[in-house]
């Protein structure tokens, strides 16, 4: 993964790193739902530049489960019959945060 | 058609006892529910007087047999208990010598035993504190007592004495198992059956799309991680303990979602009962009682808005002990609380009216009327929205006395007694000038007096409904819309402003609704800002004028939804130059639109209402 200047702007992939050091690299335009990340990765952030976006207050499941939703919707866009993805129960809360952070929680069309 | 004529006709179709569609069926068929019932008793009364249905023991005494039969069910649901199995067995046995004061003993015992029990407890939960006990206990025991169907056997694990059902297991190494041993004998057993039924939830996938579409709540694609993360919360509700980390939006998503599902009761109303809060909204109170409302004060000192729905149990004490409380509520909506009294509405106006700036009383019919009306004026100086919907105590009256409000910037009532077109007009002339929404529905003696009202005294309005109006004419709304001062509608709603004459449907020579020039004059003043548009059953908008209003050259950049259902002249052409006008439309509903047969829909939108069998069309061809 490029890592110097403007070389990471254009990158099929983009690093996610939670903030216990799992890291998922994920493919840009799954990413570029959350409008949170889409920020990020836009303008003269350090993220922009290096294609890598650290997420100190989430854990590593969690942003595993963030980055499943991410391809799970990317997967189906503009699918009429999606089936519902599932959600760890013990999860659920702590997810819910993460969908407030990342602002999941709109249909995007 | 009059009111009084629908319910002369609901009276006419006479009265029906309460019989079940299956005993209706069953009577066309010849065959009588009543003769199924009593040979189902006989059988029953066979089994009870012969519990082995092994036929050893069918001279045996059967007195003692009903008790003896209950105990052995109801030991073998709660606990196995050694003692009572091995004295029904003995009992069996020597049943000709049990009297019948020992087996009222015996029958009390087992009452004991049940109110011991878990499933008692949980039925006392549910009931309330208002059954009596006893009652609740003895209705477990009538149900243990009556003998299932099938032998009795010994478990091939425990030993104890059980009836054997579909359900018995097999034991690992042969005979039967009891319903408990075979519980513990696979504890996975759950989840198997969890995931047969998600199969089986498939299937009504299609219908659930399509009754999404009719709720104008449909998008494609996957839902968003926070509906889903919402979703399996709802399911899971008895496990979360509090909420307190997540933001205000978020918790309203989730009590809404929960209200839905009538999942909102004593227990689940404390996690959105949180001290900082300053708005609490809860979209479905019937299962709470007097005392959770009085919570909601406790817990939220700084309350601002409030927003109850279904809200039986507000009453006279609840509103005391608001009036009571330093909290002055901003925006206060009440729906369905029918309990609370007039003078305590007045109260509540009188004391905490101050502050208030937005009132809304849905489905309080009798006790919120002119009275509560007329105090708005002096005790609600900044009040700037008033809606009042489905009630029949309010009159001319208190329309009358909204007019002196002059703060008021959104006005919206649904009335039910009949209010005199003038005193609309008065009311528009004293305070018209403010106002942003104006929404009347229902009123069908209100004429083109109050339209001319409209354009003379609005200019800064925004929403505007009036509907099911039997005497404006088309000539009313060309004067209303050509010439204001007032700057383009965004939400305009003339259902059902048309000619009713049950004699000649299609004629309409006067011109009476919302017709041809009409709809014209609205699109060339609204059109450019319009966002929503509902001309439902506006049957005389000419083919014509729909052509001309969604011709070539006009876009309606704003327009996302708009309702055509109804209106007897559109056709395939007319949806389709709709479809190229409003470059942002979401959704289109011809529901009885007959001459629409068949349309290509760009992708993206919504085409509701097709009078073909196909149906409600969503299309990405294009």
């Amino acid at each position: 993964m490029a890592t110097n200047s403007d070389g990471a702007r254009n990158t099929k992939y983009v690093t996610m790193i939670s903030g216990d050091g799992f890291e998922f690299v994920v493919l840009r335009e799954a990413c570029l739902l959350s409008p949170t990340i889409k920020g990020m990765l836009r303008g003269s952030f350090s993220e922009a530049k290096t294609g890598r976006c650290v997420f100190p207050e989430i854990t590593g499941p969690v942003l595993e489960k963030v980055v499943e939703y991410l391809y799970y919707y990317h997967k189906n866009v503009n699918v009429p019959y999606v089936p519902d993805m599932e959600i760890p129960v013990e999860l659920c809360l702590v997810l819910l945060e993460a969908a407030d952070y990342f602002q999941l929680d709109k249909q995007m069309t | 058609m009059s009111r009084q004529s629908r319910a002369q006709r609901r009276g006419a179709g006479g009265i029906m006892g309460p019989q079940s569609a299956l005993t209706d069926f069953l009577a066309s068929h010849n065959i009588s529910a009543n003769q199924i019932r009593l040979d189902a008793e006989a059988r029953r009364r066979a089994a009870q007087n012969n519990p082995d249905g092994s036929g050893e023991q069918q001279d045996e005494e059967a007195t003692a047999t009903v008790t003896e039969n209950a105990t052995a069910t109801a030991t073998a649901d709660t606990q196995y208990d050694p003692a009572s199995t091995e004295q029904s067995g003995r009992g069996q046995r020597n049943a000709g010598a049990v009297s019948k004061t020992e087996k009222q003993k015996k029958e009390q015992k087992v009452i004991e035993k049940i109110k011991a029990s878990k499933k008692f407890q949980k039925r006392k939960r549910q009931s309330g504190d208002s059954d009596d006990e006893d009652d609740i206990a003895r209705a477990i025991f009538q149900e243990r007592s009556a003998p299932l169907p099938g032998q009795m056997e010994n478990c091939a694990l425990c030993k104890k004495r059980f009836t054997v059902t579909p359900y018995s297991r097999n034991a690992p190494d042969g005979g039967l198992l009891c319903s408990r041993c075979g519980r513990d004998l696979d504890p996975d057993d759950g989840a198997p059956k969890k995931k047969a039924k998600r199969v089986n939830a498939g299937a009504g996938k299609r219908r659930q799309i399509q009754s999404k579409i009719l709720d104008g709540d449909y998008h494609p694609g996957a839902k968003s991680l926070m509906t889903l993360c919402i979703e399996t919360l709802a399911k899971n509700i008895h496990l979360a303990e509090d909420l307190n980390n997540l933001a205000p939006q978020v918790i309203d998503k989730i009590a809404r979602k929960l209200s839905k599902q009538r999942l909102l009761n004593s227990t689940t109303l404390s996690l959105f009962l949180q001290p900082s809060a300053h708005d609490v909204f809860i979209y479905d109170a019937a299962k709470l009682t007097g005392d959770d409302f009085i919570r909601i004060f406790q817990v939220v000192p700084g309350l601002r808005k409030l927003k109850v729905c279904n809200a039986i149990h507000f009453k006279d004490d609840i509103m005391d002990y608001l009036l009571s409380r330093h909290i002055n509520l901003e925006a206060f909506h009440l729906h369905g609380a029918n309990l609370l009294s007039e003078s305590k509405w007045r109260e509540f106006l009188e004391k905490k009216g101050q502050s208030l700036q937005s009132l809304k009383v849905y489905w309080t019919d009798k006790h919120f009327g002119d009275e509560a009306l007329s105090l708005l004026a002096t005790a609600c100086p900044n009040l700037n929205r008033l809606k009042v919907s489905h009630n029949q105590k309010v009159s001319g009256e208190g329309v009358m006395a909204i007019a002196k409000v002059k703060s008021l910037q959104h006005i919206s009532l649904d009335l039910r007694l009949d209010v005199h077109p003038d005193i609309y007009v008065s009311l528009l002339i004293d305070i018209g000038a403010g106002l942003e929404t104006f929404s009347l529905t229902r009123v069908p003696d209100t004429d083109n007096t109050v339209l001319d009202a409209i354009h003379n005294n609005c200019q800064s309005l925004q929403k505007l409904r009036i509907t099911d109006s039997e005497i404006m004419t088309d000539e009313g709304f060309v004067r209303l819309f050509t010439n204001w001062e007032n700057k383009p509608l965004l939400f305009i709603d003339f259902q059902k402003c048309r000619n009713l004459d049950q004699a000649e449907p299609r004629s309409n020579p006067d011109n009476i609704g919302l017709c041809s020039n009409g709809f014209k004059a609205l699109m060339a003043h609204s059109g450019k800002k319009l966002v929503k548009l509902n001309v439902h059953a506006c049957r005389h908008i000419s083919a014509a004028a729909f052509e001309e209003a969604f011709s070539e050259d006009k876009v309606y950049p704003d327009l996302v939804k708009l309702e055509i259902s109804f209106c007897e002249e559109v056709t395939d052409f007319i949806v389709g130059s709709i479809f190229r006008s409003c470059p942002n439309l979401r959704e289109l509903n011809v529901f009885g639109c007959m001459k629409v047969k068949d349309v290509k829909v760009p992708q993206g939108k919504l085409l509701v209402g097709m009078p073909t069998a196909i149906g409600m069309v969503v299309d990405g061809d294009d």
